[in-house]
């Protein structure tokens, strides 16, 4: 008898009172998701307008005719395939570099037993607290008083320390079990040899995820770029692009900057989402 | 060799004398391993974090000379009226863009949370902002709030007068924050949904059997079990919003006149278009103070009551 009640009102009551109903949850989706994606969705296609469109809405963001006459002119300036390389150079550089030097403290702090290891450790997590703009005057300094301004080491050099990647990079090698390690040492692999060919291909995912995250930050980094990058052939993509308002550039040229700037990072989102979502997760988690 | 003496019975004392020599090897590769990291951490995060401290009681131009000033930049800090207007610029900016940041994205994460069709392609959309340079969304939001942008354009469409959204004083703010949001909710959402899986179904089932209507099934039910997420959330994003500086750079560059200038965008006018070294350190270090304050405030705040 409860049962038959309990069930009848359930389905009395849940479509109505508990739940939204279903129409409007997809109109509220619908309407944040256009809402969202306007802003790409409007680049692009400006982008693919003519240099000297004059761009009116909402007739202009009918997606017809489309050239490629502006990302093509965009490109030919050299300006922006330029910037691009710079971009290429910071992150990919920084990448490779951070991921090595992480994963190497990251496996010393995982597996090895010596003297003040954890003080070590949490000491360098717990800086994380430190607010980048804190350093960034004495930063700034004392690359200028190396040499380093408008050098793309002292682009690269200063964020190589990076602290989200030797947490990560520690947190997931803990998880190797130390007997894999001990067999291959009574095998009389080399510490180097351990860590090249046994350690790193068993953490390949996190690698991944790491490099990614790192990659993707650079790519995306602004301020310090801006302090270190002044020459106009030593600015990285956003740099660049920021500084494109100075210049009165027409609008289609502008998003042809911003459209070359953000497809590859696009890209790489279609081909590698699961990574990144879990590169994003785990670096917020931790910062 | 080290199979036998893994077998061997301990202490002999030729075992022992083995143990300690390898485990002093293993302390010196594990040094060599850990130094190239933390030279590195020492030199450009440490030494810059104390430097900025010392700096802030000093004087220091490019061409190399320094000399001690005792407090005269924490003097000029307290009287100087652009500090004070910087901070309420940060503050005002931060309390539109924080609340908007955690509703929207509490909200997409209820919306999006049951298992329906087109989920993912929502969240993946939701995402894509999170993925993108604030310097290259601060170029689209630039033209799409300018006068003669989409929105005025549509609100002209319409026969509505447009709105001079980013050369009001008043209307400037709002306008950032609306950016930061877009930018920001899709990864708070993420965190969000993750919080959600924790909120047992079966608690919520019986909820609304017991005839609770939505709010309440939300308020009491499913909030208890955000709040960790919730004081994470609340947290990053206040920090963030402090630190607010590449979109406002690309949209209003401060303006108009000074009423987007953040103490970030301060901090960075007196550094880095002044030269004001000494200056910019000290407005650094009052940045350190209160963001410790706040997160201990908010770490108080939340800690504590209820649950």
């Amino acid at each position: 008898m409860t049962t038959v009640t309990a069930t009848a009102r359930t389905t009395q009551t849940r479509p109505t009172a508990a739940r939204l109903p279903r129409y409007a949850r997809y109109t509220a989706l619908t309407v944040a998701a256009l809402a969202t994606g306007f802003p790409f969705y409007a680049m692009l296609v400006i982008a693919l307008k003519p240099p000297t469109a004059v761009i009116e809405l909402p007739g202009s963001l009918w997606p017809w005719p489309l050239t490629t006459e502006t990302i093509r002119t965009a490109l030919a300036g050299g300006e922006i395939a330029r910037w691009t390389l710079n971009s290429v150079i910071y992150s990919a550089g920084s990448t490779v570099v951070i991921v090595a030097l992480a994963s190497l403290a990251g496996y010393a702090f995982a597996k090895k037993r010596f003297a003040g290891r954890d003080t070590i450790f949490w000491s360098i997590v717990s800086m994380m607290m430190i607010p980048y703009h804190l350093t960034l005057v004495p930063l700034f300094i004392l690359v200028a008083q190396a040499g380093g301004i408008n050098t793309y080491w002292g682009l690269i050099v200063p964020t190589l320390a990076n602290v989200h990647a030797l947490f990560l990079m520690r947190q997931f090698i803990m998880g190797i079990p130390d007997e894999i390690i001990d067999a291959a040492r009574v095998d009389g692999a080399g510490e180097l040899r351990i860590y090249w060919s046994l350690v790193l291909p068993l953490v390949r995912p996190i690698v991944a995820t790491v490099g990614l995250f790192m990659f993707l930050w650079h790519w995306n980094d602004f301020l310090w770029p801006l302090v270190v990058g002044q020459s106009e052939d030593m600015r990285t993509l956003t740099v660049g692009v920021a500084g494109l308002r100075q210049q009165e550039t027409l609008l289609p040229m502008e998003m042809a900057g911003v459209a070359l700037a953000f497809l590859p990072i696009m890209a790489v989102y279609v081909v590698a989402q699961r990574h990144f979502l879990q590169a994003a997760m785990m670096s917020g988690m931790k910062g | 060799m080290s199979t036998t003496q893994r077998s061997a019975p301990p202490p002999s004392n030729v075992a022992h004398r083995a143990g300690v020599l390898l485990r002093r090897r293993e302390a010196r590769i594990a040094y060599a391993f850990i130094l190239p990291y933390v030279s590195l951490f020492l030199l450009f995060r440490i030494v810059p974090a104390a430097g900025s401290i010392a700096l802030s009681f000093a004087d220091y131009s490019l061409a190399g000379r320094f000399s001690w000033v005792g407090l005269d930049h924490y003097e000029r800090l307290g009287s100087d009226p652009l500090v004070g207007e910087a901070l309420v610029v940060t503050a005002v900016y931060t309390v539109i863009a924080v609340p908007l940041i955690v509703v929207s994205s509490l909200g997409m994460a209820l919306l999006i949370r049951r298992p329906t069709r087109g989920v993912k392609f929502f969240r993946s959309v939701f995402f894509l902002p999170v993925m993108t340079s604030l310097v290259f969304a601060g170029v689209i939001w630039r033209w799409i709030y300018a006068d003669n942008g989409a929105i005025n354009s549509l609100l002209d469409g319409i026969g509505l007068s447009s709105v001079s959204w980013l050369s009001s004083g008043t209307l400037v703010l709002p306008v950032l924050a609306s950016v930061a949001t877009w930018a920001r909710f899709g990864f708070d959402m993420l965190i969000f949904l993750a919080a959600l899986l924790s909120v047992p179904a079966e608690l919520e089932e019986a909820a609304r059997v017991d005839g609770a209507r939505w709010w309440q099934v939300f308020r009491y039910v499913v909030l208890p079990h955000l709040r960790p997420a919730l004081f994470f959330v609340l947290v990053i994003e206040t920090v963030h919003s402090f630190q607010v500086f590449d979109v406002i750079y690309v949209m209003t560059a401060g303006g108009p006149v000074r009423s987007s200038t953040t103490l970030v965008f301060l901090l960075y006018q007196r550094g880095f278009e002044f030269f004001e070294f000494g200056y910019a350190a000290a407005i650094g270090v009052v940045l350190f103070v209160i963001t410790i304050a706040v997160a201990i405030v908010q770490g108080r705040f939340f800690g504590r009551s209820r649950t």
